[in-house]
């Protein structure tokens, strides 16, 4: 109905579907709206003004608040009243020598997690795919999926049950090692095999939920699409390669812009929960929020981390608009998620 | 809807199209591809993956101190002792920090569900002028955020919520992408209904509460699971904002565990705690509820990452 007012907000179109506010189904709704509107009814006022509230105090409140980052801010004088700093905060960040290192970090570990887990869905939800049965195949889709329900503080226990035995025992992985005579590793004091430990636990954690958004897709594959495949005699994993995995491109392509938009934010949940405040883990794991988080929890350094976090903020968002551009580019019709 | 059925096994229709699958099918019931036997070892491979740190800990904290200290975890708790659950049931801190954490979860998910459906409905009310802007608005905090420092101060200096469970529950009562989940589903209530309602005189908050809100019932169970879940595993906030240790929820009181097993001893009303099992069976009474919860939720998990899905 009006095409121009639904390209100015064309980056929500690649939402959950929720950002398409404006396509055929809401034009009956729309015919009846302003009367019932300007006659009596404020009900819709009402309905939306605790979450409108809500996101103006702890969303939109916290941008504003950004303003810290250009102050030499302390607590005495508050947002309003303390002294301007200009660019200092930044400069400070970006001459510690610490930026290079925690954004290689958190860039790296982001890519890592990112491909690992649509790898790891996109290759579960096929193989769920050829579970017959729909008792056996919810069972397994109910068995890999429950990684997804613990805290990071609970992954942490379990992963130290594995690395690290209780009283400084070596754990099941050195037991393991151990049972073939090959070398122990003293894991949480060995930066080095950090980024694929963690690597492992995210597929661990969220491999189960990824291949439930692909299996989804997959379902959503008209039956026809593999008929012909069967005539022609393909075997079910040529049927899955050649034909299921393409199909999926859109869904991946979406989970993709999501990531992307958020790689640089460091998984503060996950790292700061297993890594904490072990040190000699630093210099493979330390990324942006556990440096911030750390920064202001022991110098209360409210200025620079401020300008870490718009930074961040800044460059998120940039990239965020940069994929979806791309992805609208090259698969416009996908609207999952 | 289900995500399990899936297009190429599913019986088909009987229809003319469907003869060939169908022999296809009968075949492969003799002799499996091996595709498929790979998938079902690979996925029941993913599987015991997935358990078998459950079990650990389950059998570790099931294990007398003595042995977990001295041979580590096994899969088998042998010998069997409760020690570590007497312990920290003796003690006080277990049941502040249910309570805390039971708070934080009903109190937050009841907030959550209500502010998230008020605002969903009227984004998928479609209004131009009133639910596109809000849209936006929604969508915003997605892309951008404050970050840490400016939440900090204003739950510290400005709302003053420090040792508040309040300053854990209302940063996260609106995740922007729940809500667009729920716009998607209210999207789909029948306009026939609605409109009967109105003529029949019905105000905007009668169509919401008495027609919208029954005839969704599958998605706030959706939302509520998400929000529920969100809310017993936080622990951000709280290792922010809670610094009192009486008002500690389970997860702040089990991160204690792993940073120092000395805080074990807390727990309990004893100094000779088994600290090793405690750390184990406090992880086991943290997710307990949610394992017991999951065979009825895990539907409605699927059901929520599907609803976008089906849309397309």
């Amino acid at each position: 109905m009006e095409p121009p007012e639904h390209d100015t907000t064309s980056p929500l179109r690649l939402r959950t579907g929720g950002g398409e506010t404006d396509t055929a189904r809401q034009t009956p709704a729309k015919a009846k709206a302003p009367r019932s509107w300007r006659g009596r009814d404020y009900g819709l006022v009402i309905l939306a003004a605790p979450a409108v509230i809500l996101l103006v105090i702890f969303s939109y409140g916290p941008m504003a608040g950004l303003v810290v980052a250009f102050q030499d801010f302390n607590v005495a004088d508050g947002v309003f009243g303390s002294p301007w700093a200009g660019f200092k905060n930044f400069e400070f960040f970006f001459t510690s020598g610490n930026a290079g290192r925690i954004m290689w970090n958190t860039l790296f570990l982001n890519v890592l997690f990112l491909a690992a887990t649509l790898g790891a869905g996109v290759v579960l939800a096929l193989m769920l795919n050829e579970i017959r049965g729909r008792v056996t195949k919810r069972f397994f889709q109910s068995v890999i999926f429950v990684p997804y329900f613990v805290s990071p503080i609970v992954v942490s226990i379990f992963l130290q049950a594995f690395l690290a035995g209780p009283g400084g025992r070596g754990g099941l992985v050195n037991d393991f090692l151990g049972m073939f005579a090959l070398p122990e590793l003293s894991w949480y004091t060995e930066p080095g095999p950090w980024p694929w430990i963690l690597t492992v636990v995210k597929v661990w954690q969220l491999g189960g939920y990824m291949s439930v958004i692909f299996l989804a897709a997959i379902t959503s594959i008209p039956e026809e699409v593999y008929e012909a495949g069967v005539i022609d005699g393909a075997s079910r994993a040529q049927m899955a390669f050649r034909i299921t995995v393409p199909l999926l491109k859109p869904t991946a392509a979406i989970l993709l812009v999501l990531g992307v938009g958020r790689i640089f934010y460091g998984d503060f949940g996950t790292i700061y929960a297993i890594v904490g405040d072990n040190g000699t883990l630093f210099a493979t794991t330390d990324v942006i929020d556990t440096y911030v988080f750390r920064a202001l929890r022991t110098f209360g350094d409210f200025g620079t981390t401020a300008a870490i976090g718009l930074f961040q903020s800044v460059v998120g968002f940039v990239l965020v608009v940069i994929a979806t551009l791309v992805q609208r580019r090259y698969a416009r019709e996908t609207s999952i998620l | 809807m289900t995500a399990t059925e899936t297009a190429p096994i599913r019986t088909t229709p009987p229809s003319a199209a469907a003869a060939r699958p169908h022999d296809a099918r009968r075949r492969r019931r003799h002799r499996p591809e091996p595709f498929t036997i790979a998938s079902y070892l690979g996925v029941g491979a993913f599987g015991l993956v997935c358990l078998i740190p459950f079990w650990m800990v389950i059998a570790g904290s099931l294990t007398a101190e003595s042995v977990l200290s001295q041979r580590g975890y096994s899969f088998w708790p042998d010998p069997f002792s409760v020690d570590a659950y007497a312990t920290i049931f003796a003690g006080s801190r277990v049941w502040l920090s249910y309570g805390a954490t039971i708070f934080i979860t009903v109190v937050g998910t009841a907030i959550a569900v209500a502010s998230t459906s008020g605002i969903a409905w009227v984004i998928a009310r479609g209004l131009p002028w009133l639910s596109k802007p809000l849209a936006v608005f929604t969508y915003i905090p997605m892309l951008f955020t404050g970050g840490l420092v400016p939440m900090y101060i204003l739950i510290t200096q400005v709302l003053q919520l420090r040792n508040s469970w309040f300053a854990v529950i209302l940063p996260l009562v609106i995740a922007p992408f729940l809500v667009f989940v729920q716009v998607s589903f209210f999207r789909g209530t029948p306009q026939e209904i609605l409109d009967a309602a109105r003529i029949d005189g019905a105000g905007e908050l009668r169509v919401f509460f008495q027609i919208v809100l029954p005839l969704s019932k599958p998605v706030i169970a959706v939302i509520a699971l998400f929000y529920a879940v969100t809310f017993w595993n936080e622990w951000f906030h709280a290792l922010l904002f809670i610094s009192e240790p009486a008002k500690y929820p389970l997860q702040l009181v089990l991160q204690n565990l792993i940073t120092s097993v000395a805080n074990a001893a807390d727990l309990g009303t004893t100094t000779a705690a088994p600290v090793y099992a405690i750390r184990l069976a406090m992880t086991v009474i943290t997710i307990g509820p949610i394992l017991l919860a999951y065979p009825f939720a895990q539907r409605y998990f699927v059901k929520g990452l599907t609803l976008g899905a089906s849309k397309g």
